[in-house]
């Protein structure tokens, strides 16, 4: 409850140092906000507050998913300044924004009640159309502040609609007592169909095949740097909310909503996979890999284990930070290029070294090559998966099989051209080489010493 | 816990991350240096390495740490005589294939030997590891290296198209290794060998698990089917590049067989999955060795003659296996295949260097354009006639005592097996007696070949090395068969019950 309280005051602080002067200020603002509160987080003070209301309860996996979302999140803020710096105005708003959104991820982290989860999706979302057209000259980011908010809208239906079926059947929004009427009632209609109500609004915000089709355009559209943060915080949110609840809520009918997973997870993982192969542009391409990394994701309902929550944090952590790997080398020749296709990247290995490793560690963290962090969370989930549903994991695994293959794409027009499509004279900042030496490492030690990770985080 | 087997690891690794760091065109001699430092230490290894251990004390040099409690696997590295014996392959050739390139102009070069560095490290862990997940991790780093070296300096119009589906094939055929392992391991204790070898699992089971393991194992070979992206990929590499791949790397999957294979799911050996192996081998003997004879480019024609080695090698460990399984105990087949395995690294390698030596010569691959190069290269001649005997298994050459034996235990499985096995003897003095004659002798562009002259000394340096091997192996096989004798008694043992 304390992050929570640190990270709003944090944006209310940054918005309103947006007076002085142009967003400057509020990025400093924020990345001290979210240091402190990551700071909170680790306190053994961070249990105050553990039970609100029956609203909220603050357990080990909201602490564990709250820092992985505002180390993510302080990255995205140090690489902000670059990112931003053609936005001539309004800069601080952005900030303050993000910092919102993030206020949203963390009641979702830490929902009870149905009531908060309804307000920690809105919370979450809501920032966002805004973000997806802060670039208001841009068309393409216009649509994508409207396809996200029509799309958002209809996911907003589709889960109130859902809990209203639920509070008619079992009673209650609490999300415990849900649990124990699933138990005691399997059978209850009324009850199963708002469960499945609810898990399309969820699979609509966490982009699961067939109800991702905003999520390409959306990710395209929007500027760079929110693009990173809808794959990253935004991402791990919704589902960690989605994991929540159906694991607890749902849990009595899992029989009913997990054949339905296993459908969308094959759609998911064909379609991601076979377009992102199709794709010319690295931005679009990114944004088709992260549709398929839900799928992957998705596997962490089968073969449910006292690990299972650290398996998806371990997951998310990993995907989060390779994206904001990918995405900070993007930026930089998104910003020199104008454009994101994989020949904009011809040759960047000569140029910028670290930033093109960077990206290529990344990259191969995505597609789960052993030493990075991917490896470890992908091993993890299908290790997990592989006995109650040999045959998704055989599909998970063919999906890897072709993503590899767009993978290499980007990596390959990096550093197979003999001679570079930059000049020379433009070098990046020393902020974003050391975010950039930071992911790499991040990734490899990730790889290399899963343990750590588990120390870091308390488990 | 032995500092030895630890420094043997990590010197490559470490390195790699010096010559990366270091911007100079002097790396390449500290790269050098680190190479033969590595070679020194496995001499020193091999020096104090007990030959006749007992069943129990095969494993020497042993490491076991614990690493992750997450996923129960253990830094576990050791060494028994056949990770001996290709550790030996690994140290001799790399400092090999480094020197090769001296006389080269890769263009960023500090990379270029920072890869291969990187590639040895990759390689000793895969000989060394005792524990799956270990295995899988360092199986999958040496393809990192590999690709960079083929993509960044190969053949510039056609490389993409061939990395790319060299690193598909291969890293597919991985996942599917992967998954395999990883059910093998939910079935046992841990990612340790000997809890994977002791794993429950029925004969289904274990079927469908040979099949998954054997995919990855036969795209790195290759084994027949799945071999088109072997030829391309060997033909349009940097000349270290095939080098790396066909005379080290490709041993991994040779080894993996042996050491991660067999002695996991013995029950489909004795099946039907066990006689469609030993096939789909002999296919590839013929098959390749066929192609070979009608190959023009000199890279392409020693590619398929690896093809056709590699499927010899195959088919002798899948006869004993199936023999042993069958409960006959026979180690013959991986025997003969391991010292085939070491004996195919040095001849490949020399091969490939002739053939790069040849194309600096005329400045083609086209053989049927080459042609009276003994006339003033003599020293040339010498050398790459003996690697060519090695190759085609002349008494006396390392080749022969590997093939013979291949041979004696695809015989005693099946004679019909055994004879059409064994027309590779015939087919590969067929290919490589075309090459060499067309190359040395016949009629050549006299402009050319006053300006050719013999060997350089980088290159004299290295077909000499080689040749050194070919002859010494070829006298005295008996210390690489009594080396792997013990550890293979232990797998095939391991087998039978």
């Amino acid at each position: 409850m304390s992050v929570l309280i640190i990270i709003f005051l944090t944006a209310v602080a940054a918005l309103f140092a947006g007076v002085f002067e142009q967003g400057k200020f509020s990025r400093y603002i924020g990345i001290l906000g979210l240091l402190i509160a990551l700071y909170v987080s680790y306190l053994p003070e961070f249990s105050f507050f553990t039970q609100y209301q029956h609203m909220f309860e603050f357990g080990a996996n909201a602490a564990l998913f709250t820092k992985i979302t505002i180390v993510i999140t302080i990255l995205l803020f140090f690489i902000a300044g670059f990112a931003f710096s053609n936005h001539r105005s309004h800069q601080s708003e952005l900030y303050a924004l993000m910092l919102f959104s993030l206020c949203g991820g963390v009641i979702l982290f830490s929902f009870q009640n149905l009531v908060t989860l309804f307000l920690g999706i809105e919370i979450l979302s809501i920032p966002l159309y805004v973000l997806a057209g802060s670039n208001k000259t841009d068309l393409r980011s216009n649509e994508a502040s409207i396809k996200y908010f029509l799309m958002g809208a209809f996911a907003t239906g589709f889960l109130l609609f859902g809990v209203a079926l639920i509070y008619g059947s079992s009673g209650s929004f609490d999300l415990y007592k849900i649990h124990e009427f699933a138990v005691t009632n399997p059978k209850n209609l009324m009850f199963i169909l708002g469960a499945v109500l609810m898990l399309v609004a969820l699979a609509f915000k966490v982009s699961l095949a067939p109800f991702h089709m905003w999520s390409p355009d959306v990710y395209q559209g929007s500027p760079s740097l929110i693009t990173a943060f809808m794959m990253s915080v935004v991402k791990i949110s919704a589902f960690f909310a989605f994991f929540k609840l159906m694991t607890i809520g749902f849990l009595g009918i899992t029989g009913e909503w997990i054949n339905i997973i296993g459908v969308l997870i094959i759609i998911t993982l064909f379609l991601a996979n076979v377009m992102g192969l199709a794709q010319t542009n690295a931005k679009r391409m990114l944004a088709y890999s992260s549709v398929s990394h839900v799928g992957y994701l998705t596997l962490i309902f089968y073969g449910m284990n006292s690990l299972s929550s650290y398996n998806l944090a371990f997951y998310l952590f990993a995907y989060s930070l390779a994206t904001v790997g990918v995405m900070m080398c993007l930026i930089w020749v998104e910003k020199l290029k104008r454009e994101t296709s994989y020949n904009a990247f011809r040759g960047l290995a000569h140029t910028e070294p670290i930033l093109a490793v960077t990206a290529t560690v990344s990259l191969l963290s995505m597609a789960g090559i052993p030493l990075t962090a991917g490896f470890m969370g992908k091993f993890a989930i299908f290790a997990q998966a592989i006995e109650s549903t040999p045959f998704l994991v055989l599909v998970a695994v063919l999906g890897s099989a072709i993503s590899i293959a767009y993978y290499l794409r980007l990596i390959m027009a990096m550093f197979f051209p003999k001679e570079s499509s930059f000049k020379t004279s433009e070098k990046v900042s020393l902020t974003y080489n050391i975010v950039a030496v930071f992911i790499i490492f991040a990734l490899v030690a990730m790889g290399v010493f899963p343990d750590l990770f588990a120390k870091q985080f308390g488990l | 816990m032995s500092y030895l087997l630890l420094t043997l690891l990590l010197l490559p690794l470490v390195g790699s991350g010096l010559v990366f760091a270091w911007k100079n065109p002097a790396s390449k001699y500290l790269a050098l240096g680190i190479a033969f430092a590595q070679m020194f230490l496995t001499f020193y290894m091999l020096s104090n390495f007990d030959f006749k251990p007992t069943v129990d004390g095969v494993l020497q040099y042993e490491i076991n740490y614990p690493w992750s409690n997450y996923i129960k696997s253990n830094l576990h590295f050791g060494i028994d005589g056949m990770s001996m014996l290709m550790l030996l392959l690994t140290n001799i050739l790399t400092p090999l294939i480094i020197l090769s390139s001296f006389n080269e102009k890769p263009g960023y070069r500090n990379t270029f030997y920072g890869l291969i560095l990187l590639m040895q490290f990759g390689l000793v862990g895969v000989f060394t590891s005792l524990d799956g997940l270990l295995f899988y991790i360092f199986w999958e780093v040496t393809l990192i290296p590999i690709w960079l070296i083929a993509g960044i300096w190969g053949q510039e119009n056609k490389k993409v198209q061939f990395t790319t589906r060299f690193f598909v094939y291969t890293f597919v055929g991985s996942l599917f290794m992967l998954i395999g392992l990883i059910y093998v391991y939910t079935h046992s204790a841990s990612f340790a060998l000997t809890d994977l070898y002791n794993a429950d699992l029925n004969e289904l089971q274990q079927t469908v698990i040979f099949w998954f393991i054997f995919f990855a194992f036969a795209v790195k070979l290759p084994i027949f089917p799945f071999h088109s992206w072997q030829a391309d990929t060997y033909t349009y590499s940097p000349t270290q590049g095939s080098m790396l791949l066909s005379g080290i790397m490709l041993k991994m999957a040779i080894f993996g067989l042996l050491r991660w294979l067999l002695p996991i799911t013995p029950a489909p050996i004795l099946g039907i999955s066990g006689q469609i192996v030993l096939v789909l081998a002999i296919i590839g003997v013929v098959h390749g060795a066929l192609i070979a004879i009608i190959q023009n480019d000199s890279k392409r024609l020693i590619a398929y003659s690896s093809l056709s080695h590699v499927g010899l090698m195959t088919a002798g460990i899948m006869a004993s296996a199936i023999l042993t399984t069958k409960g006959i105990l026979m180690i013959e087949g991986g025997e003969g295949a391991l010292v085939q395995a070491f004996a195919h690294g040095i001849n490949v390698v020399g091969l490939f260097y002739c053939a790069d030596i040849l194309y600096k010569r005329f400045k083609t691959r086209d053989i049927r354009q080459m042609g009276g190069l003994a006339r003033v290269a003599p020293k040339f001649a010498i050398l790459f006639l003996v690697i060519l005997l090695g190759s085609i298994a002349l008494p006396l050459t390392n080749g022969f005592v590997g093939e013979f034996i291949l041979i004696k235990s695809i015989f005693d499985y099946s004679i019909i097996a055994a004879v059409i096995a064994g027309t590779t003897m015939i087919f590969s003095s067929v290919y490589l007696f075309r090459f060499y004659g067309k190359a040395m002798f016949g009629e050549g562009d006299e402009r050319i070949l006053e300006t050719a002259g013999d060997l350089t000394g980088v290159e004299f340096a290295v077909l000499a090395s080689l040749t050194v091997f070919v002859i010494l192996l070829g006298i005295f096989p008996q210390p690489i068969i009594e080396m792997v004798n013990t550890p293979l008694k232990f797998i095939f043992t391991s087998m039978m019950n």
